[in-house]
């Protein structure tokens, strides 16, 4: 008798009683969810800089016919990269009720593997055998914060195509006038794969910090775009001017950078050195009462990557302790 | 699976809005946690799925209430549940306790003989829980049921963690003994 008895006794709930008893819950009243660690505004804003992120992201598919099984392309985050970008946008954006799922042909992916329910793991070695991933840890803690708990979600992946007539639709929208969708966008199969990701929680009396860590994610794309042009589109939709957004799209590499628009009024960022690499730094722009009007500390998030792995630290740390956080994981 | 979810949703979550989504991915996340710290509680069977419905019936009732400035919503969360364990332990002074029943699916591909192996330690186990005093079984619940780290079930119980990992190292060992 060991600990790994103790631990192999977890079982998934019923998947009949799951849902009967997520259905109760939801006839007793709407779900108002405690948010997490970033402020509401900020998380709002950067779901909705995500989501344009990810919009550029699905632009990047083929112009040229091509067998996409002989000639595949990858995405693989090493680098981030943030952008500015007018708050009104994202509001426009919200109001044409604009999310990438809106632009996928058939409105929704096609689910090849479904990652399943976060599962609770009781210690960092049990979590590494289920990432199949040498998951780090901090070296140091501060602002008194403790370990909490740690969850895995496994591996997933999804298929799907943008509808390039609705994305055209969506330029003259926006009155995005000089760009057109490449012909013979739509209907091009892009496959995304995600590895399994570890997320460690640490809390203190007033703070709740997570860091998620996991292979990046591959996108498995049509060879023979040019990723700079599509991802100018991207950079139109999501409200840069036209001589900003060509500049930007011509100097970065799009196979390796997650561009992170970032609204002017919601949040700063800037670019720091995570044990040798560049990360970014994303910073609300103000501290924010939360929703019941207490102030908190102003969120956080730091991306970086190291090799094939991506880390996210995010939470109400100052901006010295998150990277010294980051530097110290070991 | 929305694909802001499949991409880069899993590596920031705490950023989605408090919304329905986001409530229904707390739900996913801490269902199996609070699930399994009643079947270490009390056993496999319906009253798992009962108390494991009052927990949350009650995190709902109460979601207005909930200061994330104060704590982990996981902390919030098992809190409530501890306190529902120990409603029904009042209630029910004397219980017997139902076995736990061998997890399915926990290595990949097990073997027939893997899992009668499995079923034959759990039953052993749900005997052996069902023996130990109440601080103790519930330490272990909360440790291998909720997943939780000692430091977490410290907070929760108000021991202190060197305390818990004592508690837990002792319960263990004579469990081990008793095996």
């Amino acid at each position: 008798m060991d600990e790994r008895k103790l631990h192999a006794m977890r079982r998934e709930p019923r998947p009949e009683f799951a849902r009967e008893l997520h259905e109760r819950l939801r006839r007793q009243g709407p779900a108002v969810a405690p948010a997490r660690a970033l402020t509401p505004r900020l998380g709002w804003s950067l779901a909705g800089g995500l989501a344009v992120a990810l919009a550029v992201l699905c632009f990047t598919v083929p112009a040229v016919r091509v067998s996409a099984q002989a000639f595949l392309d990858l995405f693989r985050v090493r680098n981030f990269a943030a952008v500015s970008v007018d708050p009104a946008r994202l509001e426009q954006l919200r109001a044409q009720k604009l999310d990438p799922g809106s632009l996928l042909a058939g409105g929704r992916p096609e689910v090849l593997e479904e990652p399943g329910p976060p599962r609770a793991v009781g210690s960092i070695a049990e979590a590494s055998a289920a990432a199949g991933l040498a998951v780090r840890v901090p070296g140091r803690m501060p602002a008194g914060l403790t370990a909490d708990t740690i969850t895995v979600l496994g591996a997933g992946a999804v298929r799907f195509a943008v509808d390039g007539a609705r994305l055209q639709a969506l330029l003259e929208t926006l009155e995005v006038r000089d760009l057109t969708v490449p012909a013979g966008l739509g209907g091009r199969p892009i496959t995304v794969r995600t590895s399994p990701t570890v997320r460690q929680s640490f809390v203190a009396e007033r703070r709740h910090v997570e860091l998620v860590q996991g292979r990046s994610p591959e996108v498995e794309l049509p060879a023979g775009l040019d990723l700079a042009q599509i991802g100018e589109i991207g950079l139109r939709v999501a409200g840069l001017d036209p001589g900003e957004a060509r500049r930007f799209a011509r100097s970065i590499d799009w196979h390796t950078t997650l561009v992170m628009p970032v609204p002017l009024d919601a949040a700063s960022f800037t670019e720091v050195t995570v044990h040798g690499q560049r990360g970014l730094l994303v910073r609300s722009a103000a501290p924010a009462g939360d929703r019941d009007g207490r102030r908190r500390g102003p969120g956080r998030l730091l991306l970086w990557s190291e090799g094939d792995v991506v880390f996210a630290l995010g939470g109400d740390l100052e901006e010295v302790d998150m990277v010294e956080m980051a530097e110290s994981l070991r | 699976m929305a694909i802001e979810s499949a991409v880069i949703g899993r590596l920031v979550g705490w950023l989605t809005p408090a919304d329905e989504a986001d409530w229904d991915a707390l739900y996913a996340e801490q269902l199996p946690r609070v699930y399994n710290f009643f079947r270490y509680r009390v056993g496999d069977g319906p009253e798992a799925e009962d108390l494991t419905s009052a927990t949350f019936e009650k995190a709902w009732r109460a979601r207005h209430r909930y200061r994330r400035d104060l704590g982990a919503f996981s902390t919030w969360l098992m809190t409530i549940a501890r306190n529902v364990a120990n409603d029904s332990y009042r209630r029910a002074r004397v219980r017997s306790h139902a076995p736990l029943e061998a997890a399915e699916g926990v290595a990949a591909g097990p073997t027939p003989e893997d899992l009668a192996v499995q079923r034959s330690d759990c039953e052993r186990l749900s005997r052996l829980l069902g023996e130990l005093p109440d601080r103790e079984r519930e330490l272990l619940a909360l440790k291998y049921g909720a997943g939780l780290t000692n430091r977490a079930i410290a907070r929760l119980t108000g021991l202190t963690p060197t305390n818990v990992g004592t508690i837990l190292h002792r319960t263990i060992r004579d469990l081990r003994a008793d095996w």
